[in-house]
C-alpha cells in the first residue's frame, strides 16, 4: 500500500519532517485562533501559492483537493442561508489553509520521518507512563502488510460468490472476512510472542 | 493488569489486524442497499471492533488506524488520508469512532454479562444495542460538536444536517449485530467477554 508521499521530490522534500509539522501545528493554531476575514483569506492566498509551488506534485492530488472544496464549499453554502456569509466566508478559508497545508506536508513527508518524529514525541510517555512506543511502529507494520491482504480474501470471497449466485457478494462476505481476520490474529498472536517473548 | 501485560502480543496482534481490517474495508466499493442506499463498510469499524474486541483494545485498534491515516496512508474510504483529514468537518466523526468503539465495548460486556445464555438472538439484540449506543449516540455527538466548531454552526443546525445519516446507520448497527452473531459461532473459541 502506498502513501500519499509523493516520489517526485519539490523543494519541500528537503525540509526535515519535524520542522513542518512544527509549521503545521503553529499555523493551525494561528488559524483557529483568528476570525476576520482578511488575515484569513491572506492565509489562505500564502497557502495556495506555497501549495502551486509543488507543482505538478499537488496538482495530481485531485481527489483531496477536491474533497477540501467541497468542505468549504458546504460550510459557505450552509452560512449563506443562515444570512452569516461573513461567518461562514471566515470559516471556509480557515478550513481550506489548515487543509491545504496539512495536504502540502504529506505529499512532501515520507511516513517513516514522520514515524521518527512521533516516536520521539512520544518518548517521555514511555518513559512516565509504559506506553510502549515501538510496538506502535510494529503494529503500523502489522496494519499495512494486512491491509492488502484482506482485501484481497474480500475479492476472492467475491468472486467465489459471483460464481455461485451470479452477483456480488457485499454484506455478506463481511462475516466471513472478519473470521478470517481474527483467525489471522491469532496466528499472529503466536508468532509474535514466540519472537517478542510475551 | 500490570503494565507489562497491557500491551502483550495478543494485543498487539487484535488490535493491528483489526485496524488492517478497517483499513481493508476502506478499499471495498460502496455497497448499495435495497432502496439504492450507498454505505461505506468501514464506518462499522468502530461497532465491530467494540463488540469483537472489547473496549480497550476497540479504542487502540481504530487509534492505531487513525494514526496510520494521520501519517499520510490512504486507508480512509476513498483513498483519503494525511493530517488533513482531521481538519475538515468531518472530523470529530473521527475521534467519535475511538469513543463510539469504546462505548461500544462496554455496552456489549455490561449486557453480556447479565444475559443467562449469550448466544443466538440475545446476543445479536446485546450488539445492535450496543452499536446504537456507541456507533451512533457517542459517534454523532462527537461528529455534531466538530462540525459546529468547524464550521460555527448552531449545534442545532449540525445535528440537524447530520440526522439525514442516521438511518443508513441503523442499518450498519443491524449488520454489526449479525456479523457478531455469526463471528460468535464461526470462531466459538473467540471470548467476546474477556481480554
Amino acid at each position: 500500500m502506498r502513501s500519499l508521499y509523493s516520489e517526485q521530490r519539490t523543494w519541500m522534500h528537503r525540509v526535515p519532517a519535524w520542522a513542518k509539522l512544527a509549521t503545521l501545528a503553529a499555523c493551525g493554531a494561528g488559524l483557529a485562533l483568528t476570525s476576520r476575514p482578511l488575515p484569513l483569506a491572506a492565509a489562505l492566498l500564502a497557502v495556495v501559492l506555497l501549495l502551486a509551488s509543488l507543482g505538478e506534485v499537488a496538482l495530481r492530488q485531485g481527489r483531496m483537493l477536491r474533497g477540501v472544496l467541497v468542505g468549504a464549499g458546504l460550510i459557505v453554502a450552509f452560512h449563506w442561508m443562515l444570512g452569516t456569509p461573513v461567518l461562514g466566508a471566515a470559516a471556509a478559508m480557515r478550513l481550506a489553509s489548515a487543509a491545504l497545508l496539512a495536504l502540502a506536508l504529506t505529499l512532501t513527508t515520507r511516513f517513516d520521518d514522520l514515524l521518527a518524529v512521533l516516536e520521539r514525541l512520544l518518548a517521555p510517555l514511555r518513559i512516565f507512563f509504559g506506553l510502549p512506543v515501538d510496538r506502535i511502529a510494529l503494529g503500523l507494520g502489522l496494519v499495512l502488510r494486512f491491509a492488502e491482504d484482506f482485501h484481497a480474501q474480500w475479492r476472492r470471497l467475491d468472486d467465489a460468490h459471483r460464481a455461485r449466485t451470479g452477483r456480488g457478494g457485499g454484506l455478506r462476505l463481511l462475516a466471513p472476512l472478519t473470521i478470517r481476520a481474527l483467525m489471522t490474529a491469532e496466528r499472529v498472536a503466536d508468532a509474535l510472542s514466540a519472537r517478542l517473548g510475551r | 493488569m500490570s503494565r507489562a501485560n497491557a500491551y502483550d502480543s495478543r494485543t498487539l496482534a487484535s488490535v493491528s489486524l483489526f485496524a488492517a481490517l478497517m483499513a481493508a474495508l476502506g478499499l471495498v466499493p460502496k455497497i448499495d442497499l435495497a432502496f439504492g442506499v450507498p454505505i461505506t463498510l468501514q464506518g462499522m469499524g468502530a461497532m465491530l471492533a467494540g463488540c469483537l474486541l472489547g473496549p480497550r483494545r476497540a479504542m487502540l485498534a481504530i487509534a492505531l488506524f487513525l494514526l496510520g491515516v494521520a501519517l499520510g496512508l490512504p486507508l480512509l474510504a476513498g483513498g483519503r488520508g494525511g493530517p488533513g483529514v482531521f481538519i475538515g468537518p468531518t472530523a470529530g466523526f473521527l475521534f467519535g469512532w475511538v469513543l463510539g468503539a469504546g462505548a461500544t465495548g462496554l455496552v456489549f460486556r455490561a449486557v453480556l454479562r447479565r444475559l443467562p445464555d449469550p448466544t443466538g438472538w440475545p446476543l445479536m439484540a446485546a450488539a445492535f444495542a450496543a452499536s446504537v449506543l456507541g456507533g451512533i449516540v457517542v459517534v454523532y455527538a462527537a461528529g455534531v460538536l466538530g462540525l459546529a466548531a468547524v464550521a460555527h454552526m448552531p449545534l442545532h443546525s449540525a445535528a440537524l444536517s447530520m440526522a439525514i445519516f442516521v438511518p443508513g446507520d441503523l442499518v450498519k448497527c443491524a449488520v454489526t449485530a449479525a456479523v457478531v452473531h455469526s463471528v460468535a459461532r464461526g470462531l466459538p473459541a473467540w471470548r467476546l467477554d474477556r481480554g
